[in-house]
């Protein structure tokens, strides 16, 4: 059974349709890439699927059941967390504080929240910065912390939202390492990303929309050499 | 010496002093200055649980505080209930109001929450000058005499000097540091924090917004209200401008500006600026020390117009004080510390 | 029926100032998204303006509009130029926090000029009323400000659909970034828009002057009062805070004679916070926040 059913999901706001009947599967373990033009509606299909919105109409299944209008938090709580295009650091605590915010979705002791937080600090390489305040990062770390901050509430499936967007490539290559490890530690993810290169690295599927629409899935290999996709990109056939 | 281990020390050693102040300082005028002291710590500090740590910026804690007064006061005054029992009343009538306007008012953002807020405290006020046979309207209510206090046979004390208020008050600056100390050492306060910090980031975090914003409204409202009913016994009088009035909700407000939102002692810096420079004021201590020096002549025009005015400049006083820290140290004092302390941590890695 | 005529026509005098400040108020959110919580403390000033060029000059206070609303202007100009500007950037809550503080300034300093007592304004006329047929009279200084009133507002509608600098400032309104990279110079028009607001919220003060009483705290109910107009209307929505006004007006003249006067400001309060409630973004409803 996949553990992401995504069955015939639109989200309309007013006239505009966001996202158009989308439906795919994500199957434990492995990584989605999803990708597609700016505005054709990733962002938008994370929102519906965290509970951020509902969608307005289809299914959002997780482990076998229906997250329809669940609250942003009880997502969270079922194993499914997400990072932000935009990062959300919590400004004026620190790095480590931060981490723990997640943690205490898990336990109710400061004690074994640091404990998890210096645990998930290490894994995106971050002890350095333990008590530095997160407000006064650099985007490359604050990005990692993000990471760091959404594993720490353990999840089973972790949504990345554009997470290697402005980053340069020694940066970029860091997140993939640290996409390539989390995978081996067993979780499903779901990454929008922009980066060909690294999307095509790092994705067993990738899920390709345009304007609200899906346009097409595949391997990595199908979707990149499918002339539709080159299109959609590019605005016309590619020889 | 372990710096937790120091700090401890201290502040015990602060407190013993402030327990024995009593039993040297005789002057009712210097006990009443410690009360009002106190007084302001315990308001700021119930505020800041839910200001200054889950950004929540209320303009209307003057609801909680009128509450809790009113509701001792018209207990002791139409049925004679001890104020230890009324205070009991006061806070269960301030958690229900706290989560009426929790419901209404923390579907709210940012400006929208302080405005419905001003609005729930002049909504008590006006009901409280209009519900004349309850509260005695915009006379307010006149209760000096309390019951003597009494524990089995033994009377502990009736209330006859300020020492037994002095406690009082003592013991509340230490209840609401020692929730507020709780607070930020626990789940709640990491939350809150989380809250005020990002709420979307927050809830997409597994915290759900309502419930901890109720939490801190709640706390923060029992805690005003306990202050309230303080106030209103040791006075003797409430009226609704004295205890539901915006200003108080402002004062209440710029303890916590000028001492540092979010932080364990912001109040009580914040109440030891605030509390003697109006005071000062209040009392022509700035006039007359004016006028000793030579600087102003008492029989001048300008003598005689501080002799008279200074004395209600006091909230001219607060208006300037918000402008210039807002201006120039928006994090307070407390906040201003902390960067000199980042920074000389910073310069020294 | 005439009860009912007479307290709806008074709603509509008394909301058309309210329309003023309202609509003050509501540019200077558009255009800056700034809260202005001393706006009724600036009505004060405009009042105390008023009331001294009255007793001073003899200068009638309808007349003295022509020199309050230039004066008012440049003390918006000045208040906006030397602390709004230093914290168009800064958390909501500072922003709110330091207009709070301004007013607390204003209201108390004219109090220690002034002292607290109640000042009235008495005019030849200020008692005066004009019957309007079937037993329905309005008091002649409300049916003025009235008539000024409106003359102002379509002045302002004019101002700005038809003018550079009115178009300039709706552009800003709309979209700050926007308008600055299309050569709009934002800062001038938050001067002009914080300047414009405390001229018509100065003006509203004139306006009244005759017939309300004039001490230093009476700010801080029109300041309220003027959040419910514009949230009832739309925040940053001028035709909406002008419909708010006049709601709002015919709401409190309403209760005042049905319900009873010493309730009234509750009614509005609460309509405020079911507005709060169910339809936050006001009648003309852009929420921005």
């Amino acid at each position: 059974m996949a553990i992401l059913e995504i069955k015939n999901v639109s989200k309309f706001f007013g006239g505009l349709a966001a996202n158009s009947d989308v439906s795919f599967d994500v199957h434990e373990g492995t990584i989605m890439g999803l990708i597609g033009p700016n505005g054709a509606g990733k962002t938008t299909l994370f929102n519906c699927i965290t509970g951020y919105y509902p969608p307005s109409r289809g299914e959002v299944i997780f482990n076998g059941r229906r997250m329809n209008g669940l609250d942003p938090d009880k997502v969270c709580m079922l194993g499914m967390v997400r990072t932000w295009q935009k990062v959300r650091p919590l400004a004026k605590l620190s790095v480590v504080d931060n981490v723990m915010v997640g943690a205490l979705a898990r336990t109710g002791s400061l004690k074994v929240a640091r404990e998890m937080a210096m645990e998930q600090l290490k894994v995106v390489r971050m002890e350095h910065r333990t008590n530095f305040l997160a407000g006064g990062l650099p985007i490359g770390e604050r990005k990692k912390l993000e990471v760091a901050r959404a594993l720490a509430t353990q999840p089973k499936i972790l949504l990345l939202d554009e997470v290697m967007g402005g980053l340069n490539p020694a940066e970029s290559e860091e997140i993939i390492q640290l996409i390539l490890d989390i995978k081996q530690r067993g979780l499903t993810q779901m990454v929008i990303e922009h980066d060909m290169k690294a999307i095509m690295r790092i994705s067993d599927r990738i899920v390709v929309l345009t304007s609200g629409e899906k346009l097409t899935e595949g391997s990595p290999q199908e979707v990149v050499s499918n002339p539709d996709v080159i299109s959609a990109y590019l605005g016309e056939p590619h020889a | 010496m372990n710096k937790r281990v120091l700090k401890g020390s201290v502040i015990l050693l602060l407190l013993a002093g402030l327990l024995l102040i009593p039993r040297f300082v005789e002057s009712p005028y210097a006990l009443h200055m410690m009360i009002l002291l106190f007084l302001s710590v315990a308001q700021g500090q119930s505020w800041n649980i839910l200001g200054g740590y889950a950004g929540q910026h209320s303009v209307g804690h003057a609801a909680y505080f009128g509450v809790g007064a009113y509701m001792t006061m018209m207990l002791m005054h139409s049925k004679g209930i001890a104020p230890w029992v009324g205070v009991w009343a006061g806070m269960a009538a301030v958690v229900v109001v706290a989560l009426i306007i929790g419901s209404i008012c923390f579907r709210l953002r940012g400006p929208y929450f302080v405005l419905a807020s001003i609005a729930v405290a002049e909504i008590m006020r006006l009901s409280a000058i209009n519900l004349t046979t309850l509260t005695n309207g915009a006379e307010g209510i006149l209760a000096t005499e309390l019951p003597a206090f009494k524990i089995g046979a033994t009377v502990v004390t009736d209330f006859v000097t300020k020492v037994p208020f002095y406690y009082i008050g003592l013991f509340l600056v230490v209840l609401t540091l020692g929730v507020t100390y709780w607070v930020q050492h626990s789940k709640l306060g990491y939350y809150f924090q989380a809250i005020r910090e990002d709420q979307d980031a927050a809830h997409s975090l597994g915290i759900n917004i309502a419930l901890y914003k109720n939490i801190g409204l709640v706390l923060s409202a029992v805690l005003t209200s306990l202050a309230g009913s303080f106030y209103g016994i040791y006075v003797g009088f409430v009226d609704p401008p004295t205890v539901l009035g915006l200003d108080v909700s402002v004062q209440i407000m710029l303890i916590c500006i000028i001492g540092g939102m979010g932080t364990l002692w912001g109040p009580v810096l914040g109440s030891l600026i605030l509390v003697p420079l109006s005071e000062a004021l209040r009392s022509n201590l700035v006039t007359d020390l004016l006028v000793k020096s030579g600087a102003v002549s008492a029989e001048s025009r300008l003598g005689l117009f501080l002799k008279e005015n200074l004395s209600h400049a006091h909230v001219l006083l607060y208006g300037i004080l918000v402008v210039l820290v807002i201006l120039f140290m928006p994090d307070g004092l407390m906040g201003f510390v902390k960067k000199l302390a980042m920074r000389r941590k910073r310069e020294a890695v | 029926m005439a009860v009912f005529l007479q307290s709806l026509i008074s709603g509509i005098l008394i909301g058309g100032v309210y329309a003023l400040i309202g609509i003050g108020l509501t540019l200077i959110f558009g255009v800056m998204r700034v809260i202005n919580f001393a706006h009724g403390d600036i009505l004060m000033v405009g009042m105390y303006l008023t009331y001294l060029i009255f007793t001073l000059l003899g200068i009638d206070p309808f007349v003295s509009v022509l020199i309050t609303f230039p004066l008012m202007f440049l003390f918006g100009g000045f208040l906006q130029k030397v602390f709004i500007n230093r914290v168009l950037d800064a958390l909501a809550q500072n922003q709110i926090l330091l207009t709070i503080g301004l007013g607390l300034i204003m209201s108390n300093t004219v109090m220690l000029i002034f002292t607290s007592d109640y000042k009235i304004l008495t005019t030849s006329y200020s008692s005066a009323t004009i019957k309007v047929g079937g037993g329905v009279s309005v008091s002649t200084p409300l049916l003025i400000s009235f008539l000024i009133t409106a003359a102002i507002t379509a002045a302002l509608y004019w101002f700005l659909l038809k003018t550079d600098t009115g178009q300039a400032i709706r552009a800003t309104a709309q979209d700050r970034d926007a308008a600055q990279l299309m050569g709009i110079n934002v800062k001038r028009m938050s001067i002009i828009a914080f300047g414009l607001g405390a001229a018509l919220a100065g003006t509203a003060g004139a306006l009244i002057s005759p017939t309300y009483y004039i001490f230093p705290q009476v700010g801080s109910v029109f300041t309220l009062k003027a959040f419910v107009i514009t949230v009832l209307g739309g925040m940053g929505s001028v035709v909406g805070a002008t419909l708010g006004g006049v709601l709002i007006g015919i709401t409190e003249s309403m209760s005042a004679v049905y319900i009873s006067s010493g309730w009234k400001d509750v009614v509005v309060f609460v309509l405020f916070l079911l507005v709060l409630l169910f339809k936050p973004s006001g009648l003309m409803g852009k929420s921005r926040t």
